[in-house]
């Protein structure tokens, strides 16, 4: 190979560093959905707070999410279907980016539910879109960076041969 | 054909079989992989599946058992559901009518109050209060809940209840006008000559803010809905979950 030593150091960075992404992503989605899974209404709640989806709809979406958001961070935690988990983690985010920025357009003043809680205010509560939104939308990066470069070290996909698709083989085997 | 033909065809087919034995490993190699593959998507959607349909299955509403038990309207606007000599075990549901929360409440649990009411396993009493400080959600709760003070009629009361949770408006709007009111009051089956006036003249608006601010800080609440089961409040997860509430409720009564 005729890469310098300097891109070569890069190279061999790179499933190291989707591992941290997997781990990451993986991390908060775990905690999101543990915290909302007690209490479904909690979070059919907080999803129609956004005044986004019509009722029925609002309500299968805060039953399925806390359970969606443990399965898929659990895959990309372990590194398995890694490539799918993260494409699943990224388009979350991105709707959650668009349900928050929705909120903040229309002047709604409610709590993002993120990490559960009922999508309600108390008194004197002032809603953190912008850091919602930031934190959302850099966990959408992690997402497109894992989606490119899967499945990163410590990965199930890597041990069972799942990892590489054809144009990175090689790269990425272990 | 001369000899060294028939060498290389012979070393032709020797490699023509390891080519063939090499794409067969390869290909049992990709289908090992799909099998994996494919498992392990199919129980990653079953495990999403299962957890979707067990959290719908412990907020499924009960369905109405048959006629509601006696509903009486109190002097102090609460409204006493139970049947004649079932006095404990007591629920005491304060809800403000815009709350979206009681709304969802009203939704999973509301025809589970009804019914336990309706099977002398329980009194239940209705505090309807403003817990809202900001508008335009106070003033919109508090119209509600004047209109509601204008039904005397118990049964009829019950109907206008859950048709103002039907109709509750966005925290955003302002909502329960007048109008709208005195039309859900039709719906509903006031009858009472006095009721259109009751509505559009507001009449219990103080009434009801004064009656809020009371229950609130004898009742030390904080949070709509707010349910206690003999005085005790009960949590969140047995209020949204109809199988949990009845059950701590047939509890209590032993």
């Amino acid at each position: 190979m005729a890469a310098s030593p300097s891109s070569l150091k890069a190279r061999k960075a790179i499933p190291w560093v989707t591992t941290a992404a997997r781990l990451i992503l993986g991390g908060v989605l775990i905690a999101a959905g543990a915290l909302k899974i007690g209490n479904p209404s909690d979070s059919v709640v907080a999803v129609k707070a956004y005044q986004l989806l019509p009722d029925s709809i609002a309500v299968t979406v805060g039953h399925i999410l806390p359970i969606l958001e443990i399965v898929v961070g659990v895959l990309l935690v372990v590194g398995l279907l890694t490539r799918v988990a993260a494409a699943i983690a990224g388009l979350l985010m991105l709707a959650f980016v668009v349900g928050i920025a929705w909120a903040w357009a229309r002047g709604l003043r409610i709590d993002c539910g993120c990490f559960g809680g009922g999508g309600q205010l108390g008194a004197g509560q002032e809603p953190a879109y912008l850091l919602d939104i930031l934190r959302d939308f850099g966990l959408v990066l992690l997402g497109a960076w894992t989606i490119r470069f899967p499945p990163g070290r410590l990965a199930l996909d890597g041990a069972l041969g799942l990892g590489a698709t054809e144009h990175d083989e090689g790269e990425d085997q272990r | 054909m001369s000899k060294g033909g028939r060498a290389d065809t012979a070393s032709k087919g020797r490699r023509e079989k390891i080519k063939q034995q090499q794409a067969a490993a390869r290909a049992q190699e990709k289908r090992r992989k799909m099998v994996t593959y494919v498992t392990a998507g199919a129980v990653a959607v079953a495990a999403v599946g299962l957890g979707w349909w067990y959290s719908a299955s412990t907020t499924r509403s009960e369905e109405a058992a048959g006629a509601l038990a006696p509903i009486t309207v109190q002097p102090d606007g609460s409204v006493v559901m139970a049947k004649s000599g079932v006095t404990r075990p007591v629920i005491d549901i304060y809800e403000d009518f815009q709350c979206p929360a009681c709304k969802e409440a009203e939704r999973v649990s509301g025809q589970t109050f009804k019914n336990l009411a309706a099977e002398g396993k329980a009194k239940v009493v209705y505090h309807p209060i403003t817990i809202f400080s900001q508008e335009p959600t106070r003033s919109n709760s508090l119209r509600a809940g004047a209109a509601a003070r204008c039904v005397a009629d118990g049964r009829q009361w019950m109907a206008f209840h859950d048709l103002l949770f039907d109709n509750q408006p966005a925290e955003t709007v302002q909502g329960f006008k007048v109008d709208e009111l005195a039309r859900w009051g039709k719906e509903a089956g006031v009858t009472a000559p006095d009721f259109q006036q009751c509505v559009t003249s507001q009449k219990h608006v103080q009434t009801q803010l004064s009656y809020s601010t009371k229950i609130m800080s004898e009742q030390k609440l904080t949070h709509t809905p707010t349910v206690k089961l003999n005085g005790t409040e009960m949590d969140n997860q047995v209020i949204f979950s109809p199988s949990e509430l009845r059950d701590a409720v047939t509890e209590a009564a032993k």
